[in-house]
């Protein structure tokens, strides 16, 4: 179920009222544990069974690696459990994909060959539930974590349903001690989970869906030609929908956990304030950014062994983080671009090490990342690369005989919107939404809370899926 | 990997990263109030700090409940004088999947399909009182017929009475058209599609501001004043039209027969709808089709009948622009081999005005279910009128749909 349904009202009200019961600690992890499989399936009950092959599989590996005697024993069953997850993934996510990819390419040399039809389901958040086990066994590999002695932990680790299906992407060491050790929730904790989950679906119900979303779809859905301004608007729609969207998911989540005194890590941190690319990614879904980091590009040798290799496991890196948002090549040319973008920043540091940008010019290089960020949201938001050349070409005035697209109350909607998102994202670049609440007067914060509150539940919302839940 | 080169890897990679082990990073954080994952590479990462703020969250808490309850409150009263009905629950999917899962347990004698025309102007109740049989209501509006049409024709259980609702230029349209999803959600519906559903319709019961046309962000793109010209306007896509209650009984929202900005709306919008290409292949297309479904529903002992409901007007002449009779229906009912029933040939339907040009309103709708159903007891077998049956209605049992306009129009025609 999302979190933008009545479904999912009911249903958290419910599990509230159970974890908040003085029960004995087991049996509340054990609601826990229900209440998320009953989340899951919600979706697809068949489903749940995927879950389960991967706590199995990574329960046990882990176990396995942990006693194993020999270095080669150890790496083994962690392929066997990295094998078994990418498996899954493969299967589902890209399966289709790699069949069409290779019908095309058989093609081309003359070789004519009709995949099946399989029609593959994609379980939802599968590649957020198979990120995190997959951390679980590799931090057990690395010697970082030693496996939970507890199953019924570590599925709960697996399962908790406000990480579950799209993050934040979380280790072993940032849950599984909370579920070890009892810490009883606290009221403020309730009441102030229930504000971020407020400002959550604020985000997502009332700025992504109600007011970015089409205008985004306008521009990357229809078939007219855009100019300049339709173009630039459109594509700053979809940065300011898919930052609500995401983060609206992240807050809500993390809120979600704080009303029964878990806590989670930050998602989001204020990404469209950042310097650079390396910057933007230390603050855009900073649990992926970091699970990519610490799985794949310091194994692929990091900036260990030299510039080439470092640049190779950059691109390396991105590319396949462009592949794990979605099996198409235009997720690919995403990732790649920002691969290029931070290998042209490091590269500049290189030749530029005693630049210091001056109030001025760090504001301007920060609205150059914004800017370049949004051509390759164009890459991310189209279906196809010649929707997304026509997007270009029109951001750059390039389109002959463009049409409107967007009518007035568009431009000004995602004008006001996304300006101000983008002025929040400056104000907050160097402090935590913690921060800002504590020192923020109470009736301003009770006025504010209403006012997004009441949004919500005279937007409705309509149950739209939250973007990433298709990654 | 040992302590020494994790170090080094986590130093080097936050240099990558602009982390805090770079002296020259443009853009980094020079006061973090909190490290994330993104300020330790290479390490475990530990339980996640999340303080809670302070502040006197009891009150805030309180007073935000107290704001929200009376500004909802005071939303609610406002929706209901712009004629929100509680029990006007949104249709969808769902709605018509669980119509349609009764051609699955239980013996259908009639089933309509169609699109918003035949949705709105019939009265299931008065179809009952007539006939003694209440009509399961599969029509949607916006979409396609024959799709649906073509769903009963392949359902085994189904052996009763089709009767299938015809615009033409929804019937011979390539695309399914706005309720795609409903076939696909009667194949599979999520236990959290049932649930929204369920829970949805239970506080539309009490609410009526739960509608998906009077949401926040639509009253704020209707004030679009529309001076870009040539772009996609808010003003032309549809509005509120129609009002929704148990058993998708439908018809036309009260309010756009006497709202003449919203009622100028729907004309607008219903002028320009449908501007799609009518080639002869997608005719003989539908017509193959049509003739198929029919064919197998007659197999099983059932049959089918076509009615096309008023429209008038601007509707009308471009009905007739794009898709005549003698394109259209005439050769629809001989492709097929089935009878029909037409307006134009309906003395009493052809005297009601649909006060929007397309739909007739609620009691016009009853009128026209009247006529439509006492015409249906001679053309066929499988509806009998009830010995006790109501007296006939006339065009006079319902208020003329025209506007001070539509009469100033009529005289000088005349």
């Amino acid at each position: 179920m999302v979190f933008n349904s009545l479904t999912f009202i009911v249903f958290f009200a419910t599990v509230l009222v159970l974890y908040w019961m003085p029960f004995p600690w087991t049996t509340r992890k054990v609601i826990l544990l229900v209440a998320s499989y009953v989340f899951y399936a919600a979706w697809n009950p068949p489903f749940i069974i995927l879950l389960w092959i991967s706590t199995v599989v990574d329960w046990w590996a882990a176990n396995r690696i942990h006693h194993a005697s020999t270095p080669w024993r150890r790496r083994a069953w962690m392929t066997v459990s990295v094998t078994a997850n990418l498996g899954m993934l493969g299967w589902f996510k890209y399966g289709e994909f790699f069949l069409h990819n290779f019908q095309v390419l058989a093609s081309s040399v003359g070789i004519q060959y009709q995949p099946p039809d399989f029609d593959i389901v994609l379980p939802v958040g599968i590649s957020f539930y198979t990120f995190a086990t997959m951390s679980y066994t590799l931090d057990v590999y690395l010697r970082r974590a030693q496996p939970t002695k507890s199953m019924l932990d570590f599925s709960l680790f697996v399962t908790f349903f406000p990480h579950l299906v799209a993050g934040p992407i979380m280790r072993p060491t940032e849950l599984v001690p909370q579920f070890q050790k009892y810490q009883p929730p606290t009221l403020d904790q309730l009441r102030f989970g229930l504000a971020l989950m407020t400002l959550g679906l604020f985000q997502k119900v009332v700025i992504a869906d109600g007011f970015l979303a089409q205008p985004a779809e306008l521009l990357f859905d229809g078939v007219k030609t855009p100019g300049a301004l339709d173009a630039w608007i459109g594509t700053l729609a979809f940065s300011g929908q898919i930052f609500c969207d995401f983060a609206g998911y992240s807050t809500t989540a993390i809120g979600a956990a704080l009303c029964m005194g878990f806590k989670m890590p930050d998602n989001f941190r204020f990404p469209y304030a950042a310097v650079g690319f390396s910057d933007f990614w230390r603050r855009w879904h900073i649990t992926l950014s970091s699970w990519l980091r610490d799985y794949l590009y310091i194994p692929l040798g990091g900036n260990r062994h030299g510039e080439k290799r470092t640049y190779f496991a950059l691109m390396m890196t991105m590319l396949l983080g462009g592949l794990w948002h979605g099996a198409n090549w235009t997720f690919v040319v995403w990732g790649g671009l920002h691969g290029l973008y931070l290998s042209v920043e490091r590269w500049l540091r290189k030749r530029f090490v005693n630049y210091k940008p001056g109030p001025v010019a760090f504001v301007m290089l920060g609205l150059l990342t914004y800017a370049l960020v949004n051509i390759t949201w164009v890459f991310f938001r189209s279906q196809t690369f010649a929707k997304a050349w026509l997007v270009l070409k029109g951001m750059f005035g390039m389109n002959a005989n463009p049409q409107p697209i967007l009518a007035f109350v568009h431009l000004v909607n995602v004008t006001v919107i996304v300006g101000c998102i983008v002025f929040a994202h400056w104000m907050m670049r160097t402090r935590t939404l913690e921060s800002m609440v504590s020192r923020t007067p109470a009736p301003v914060l009770a006025t504010a809370w209403s006012l997004m509150l009441f949004s919500v539940i005279i937007e409705q919302g309509t149950g739209n899926a939250f973007i990433y839940f298709q990654f | 990997m040992n302590k020494a080169e994790m170090a080094s890897v986590g130093e080097l990679t936050a240099d990558l990263r602009t982390g805090v082990a770079s002296p020259h990073a443009v853009g980094r954080m020079t006061s973090a109030e909190r490290l994330t994952a993104a300020d330790r590479p290479g390490v475990a990462q530990p339980v996640p700090e999340r303080p809670v703020p302070v502040q006197p969250w009891g009150k805030i808490l309180a007073s935000v409940a107290l704001v929200v309850l009376a500004a909802t409150i005071a939303w609610e009263w406002r929706m209901r004088q712009l004629e929100l009905l509680p029990g006007d629950v949104e249709d969808g999917p769902s709605f018509w999947v669980e119509e349609r899962r009764k051609v699955d347990t239980q013996a259908v004698p009639i089933a309509i399909v169609g699109d918003s025309r035949i949705l709105f102007d019939t009265n299931l109740d008065r179809f009952e009182a007539l006939t003694g049989v209440r009509p399961l209501q599969l029509a949607l509006p916006g979409t396609n017929a024959r799709p649906f049409l073509e769903n009963l024709a392949a359902d085994e259980d189904f052996k009763g009475l089709v009767l299938v609702g015809i615009t033409e230029r929804s019937y011979f349209r390539e695309r399914i058209g706005l309720f795609a999803a409903a076939l696909d959600r009667y194949k599979f519906e999520s236990p959290a599609d049932r649930s929204a559903f369920v829970l949805n319709q239970h506080l539309s019961k009490y609410l009526g501001f739960l509608d998906n046309d009077y949401r926040l962000s639509m009253l704020v793109k209707r004030l679009d004043p529309g001076i870009r010209k040539g772009a996609e306007s808010p003003y032309d896509v549809v509005w509120k039209v129609r009002t929704t209650f148990a058993g998708r009984q439908s018809a036309l929202w009260a309010r756009l027969e006497h709202d003449m900005k919203l009622n100028a709306h729907a004309r607008h919008f219903w002028a320009m709808a449908f501007n799609l290409p009518f080639t002869e292949q997608l005719i003989a297309d539908g017509q193959k089709r049509t003739r198929d479904a029919v064919a197998k529903i007659r197999a099983r002992g059932g049959d089918v009948i076509f009615i096309r409901p008023p429209s008038v007007g601007a509707v009308l002449e471009e009905e007739n622009t794009k898709l005549p009779r003698h394109r259209a229906w005439d050769p629809l009912l001989q492709a097929a081999d089935v009878k029909g029933l037409h307006f134009l040939e309906d003395p009493v339907a052809r005297e009601l005005f649909p006060p929007e040009l397309s739909h007739l309103s609620g009691a016009c709708a009853t009128v026209y279910t009247d006529s439509y159903v006492r015409q249906l007891a001679q053309v066929t077998d499988r509806v009998k009128l009830l010995p006790n049956a109501p007296p006939a209605l006339t065009p006079t049992d319902c208020p003329d749909g025209r506007t001070e306009l539509d009469r100033a129009v009529a005289v000088a025609s005349k």
